[in-house]
C-alpha cells in the first residue's frame, strides 16, 4: 500500500540546535497515527513541517508520493485543501462568529454562499455535539472545551482526506478530554480519513491511535500498534508511558 | 574603545537586516495581495476601522489645533499689526502640514497599535497558521485590506481634519478675537490654493501606507507570547511615527522642488 505520508531521514536545525535528526516514518491511508513525546522533543516542529508551515532542511517528505519539500506556495495551498487541522489552542478567529469560523474555508477559499456555508456549519456543529444557539456567538463567549469542538467542526467542514491534531486535549479537564478523544475517534472513523495526532497525553494516544510513534531527541525511537506500546523494552518509552521522573 | 564600534556595527547590521526583512515582507504582500481573490468584507471592515472610527480622535485633534493656531498667530502677529494674516496662516498650516501630520500621528497611535496587536495576537495564538491551513493566504486576507484601507482612508481623514481645523481657527478668530466672520471666510477661500490641499493629500496617502505597513509588519513578525505582542505594538507606533516625520520632510522637499508646495 502506498503511504499517505512518507518521511525519510528528515532533518531540521535551528542555528546550532538540531531538532529533527533523521525522522523515518510512514502513515498509511485510513489509519490514525499518534506521535507522542515529551516537551522539546520536536513534535511541533515535525507537525509544522508536515503542514508546510515550516521547511525541513533535508530528507524526503512525501504526501501521496509527491515530495512536498519542493512544492511552491500555490502547491502547498492546493495540498492543504485536503487537510483539516485542529490547533493546540483551537486558533479560532476572534473577529468571526462560531459558524463563520466553522465555514471559513467554504466562505473564503471555496467562495460558497453564506446561506449554504452556514447550513453546512450548523450540521458540523451538531456533529461535534454543539447546539444551534452557539453558532452566532464569538469565540470569546464560549468555553475552552467548546472552542476545541468548534475547531474540530472547522477541520471537518470541507470533508478533508487528512486530519491533523496538535495536542487536542491540552488544557482540558479529564471529562472534556475524554469527550474530545471520542469525538476525534468518531470523526476519523466516519469520514474514513487519515489522522495524525501530536500529543503527550497517553490516554489520548491509546484512545485515538491505531499506531503510536514515540519521538525522542528528534528521532522516532519506537513505532507500533497502540496496544503493543506497553510491551516496548525501550527505557524512554517505558518512562514516558509510566510518567516516571528522571 | 573597540566596544563602541562593535555596538555601532551591531546596531547598523540589525538596522540593515530589519530594513531588508521589511522590504521582503512588502514585496510578498504586494505579490500575493494584488492577485485575486480579494476579500471585500475585510477591506470594508478596515475602511470602517481606519476611516470611520478614527474620525473622533482626528476631528478633536484638528479642532483644538486650529483653535490654538489662531490664538498663537494672533499673539505673534499683533506685535507688528499683521492680525489679518491669521486666516491665511490657519488655512495654510492646516492643509499643508498640521492636517496630514497630526492626523497621521494620531492614526499611527490608534490604528498602528491596533493592527500590530491584532495581527500579533493572531500570530502567537496560531491563527495565522490556521489561515494558511484553511487555504487562505494571510498576506491577501490580513495585509492587503489594511494597506488598501490605510492608503485610501488617511486622505479622507485629512480632508475632514483640514475642514475642522479651519473651523476651529474661525471660531476663535470670530467669537473670541472679534474678527468679521464673512471677511475671515472670504480671506480663507481666496488664499487657499488647490495645490495646498493636494500636497496634504499626497502626504496623507503616504502616511497611511507607512502606518499600515508598520502595524502589519510588526504584528506579523511578532513572537514570544503577550510580551512579544506588546513589543510589536510599541515598535509599530514608534517606527510609524518616526517614519511619518521623516517622510513629511522628504515629501515637503520634493513637492517644494516641483513647485507644488
Amino acid at each position: 500500500m502506498t503511504p499517505k505520508f512518507s518521511l525519510k531521514n528528515l532533518h531540521k536545525t535551528f542555528g546550532t540546535h538540531s531538532v529533527l535528526r533523521g525522522i523515518n516514518l510512514e502513515i498509511f491511508p485510513g489509519e490514525s497515527l499518534v506521535i507522542i513525546g515529551g516537551s522539546g522533543t520536536g513534535k511541533s516542529v515535525l507537525f509544522k513541517c508536515l503542514l508546510g508551515l515550516m521547511q525541513a532542511d533535508s530528507g524526503v517528505l512525501e504526501m501521496d508520493g509527491k515530495n512536498i519539500l519542493k512544492e511552491n506556495a500555490q502547491e502547498n495551498e492546493d495540498r492543504l485543501k485536503d487537510i483539516g487541522v485542529v490547533f493546540q489552542g483551537s486558533a479560532l478567529f476572534d473577529s468571526l462568529t462560531v459558524w463563520e469560523n466553522v465555514a471559513f474555508r467554504l466562505l473564503y477559499a471555496e467562495r460558497r454562499g453564506r446561506q449554504e456555508s452556514k447550513k453546512i456549519a450548523l450540521q458540523k456543529l451538531a456533529a461535534v455535539g454543539l447546539k444551534k444557539n452557539v453558532a452566532d456567538l464569538y469565540p470569546s463567549e464560549i468555553s475552552g472545551g467548546m472552542a476545541r469542538r468548534v475547531a474540530l467542526a472547522r477541520a471537518i467542514a470541507s470533508q478533508p482526506q487528512v486530519l491533523f491534531f496538535d495536542e487536542p486535549t491540552s488544557g482540558l479537564d479529564p471529562i472534556f478530554s475524554s469527550t474530545i478523544n471520542q469525538l476525534i475517534k468518531k470523526s476519523v472513523k466516519e469520514l474514513g480519513v487519515t489522522a495524525l495526532t501530536i500529543t503527550h497525553d497517553m490516554t489520548s494516544a491509546r484512545v485515538i491511535g491505531d499506531r503510536i510513534a514515540v519521538l525522542y531527541e528528534g528521532k522516532i525511537i519506537w513505532c507500533g500498534p497502540a496496544k503493543d506500546i506497553n510491551k516496548s523494552d525501550n527505557p524512554y518509552v517505558q518512562q514516558f508511558i509510566q510518567g516516571r521522573p528522571d | 574603545m573597540t566596544w563602541i564600534f562593535e555596538n555601532l556595527g551591531r546596531v547598523f547590521l540589525a538596522f540593515v537586516a530589519t530594513t531588508g526583512r521589511l522590504f521582503l515582507f512588502l514585496l510578498q504582500a504586494l505579490n500575493q495581495g494584488l492577485r485575486p481573490p480579494y476579500y471585500g468584507r475585510q477591506i470594508l471592515r478596515q475602511i470602517w476601522e481606519i476611516g470611520y472610527l478614527s474620525l473622533p480622535v482626528v476631528g478633536l485633534t484638528a479642532l483644538f489645533t486650529g483653535m490654538v493656531l489662531a490664538l498663537q498667530s494672533y499673539t505673534g502677529f499683533s506685535r507688528f499689526n499683521a492680525e489679518n494674516a491669521i486666516a491665511n496662516v490657519v488655512v495654510l498650516s492646516m492643509t499643508r502640514e498640521l492636517g496630514p501630520v497630526l492626523a497621521g500621528l494620531m492614526v499611527a497611535g490608534r490604528i498602528g497599535a491596533a493592527m500590530a496587536a491584532e495581527i500579533g495576537t493572531m500570530r502567537v495564538t496560531e491563527q495565522i497558521d490556521a489561515l494558511t491551513t484553511l487555504s487562505t493566504n494571510p498576506q491577501k486576507y490580513l495585509i492587503m485590506p489594511r494597506l488598501f484601507a490605510g492608503i485610501t482612508m488617511l486622505p479622507f481623514l485629512v480632508v475632514v481634519a483640514d475642514i475642522i481645523g479651519i473651523f476651529g481657527g474661525y471660531c476663535v478668530s470670530v467669537y473670541r478675537l472679534g474678527f468679521n466672520a464673512s471677511l475671515y471666510l472670504e480671506q480663507t477661500l481666496n488664499f487657499v490654493e488647490i495645490q495646498d490641499v493636494t500636497s496634504g493629500l499626497i502626504k496623507a496617502a503616504v502616511f497611511g501606507f507607512i502606518i499600515s505597513l508598520m502595524g502589519c509588519y510588526h504584528g506579523f513578525t511578532s513572537k514570544g507570547g503577550a510580551q512579544g505582542v506588546g513589543k510589536a505594538t510599541t515598535h509599530a507606533v514608534v517606527s510609524a511615527s518616526i517614519l511619518i516625520l521623516v517622510a513629511n520632510y522628504i515629501l515637503t522637499s520634493l513637492l517644494f522642488e516641483q513647485g507644488v508646495s
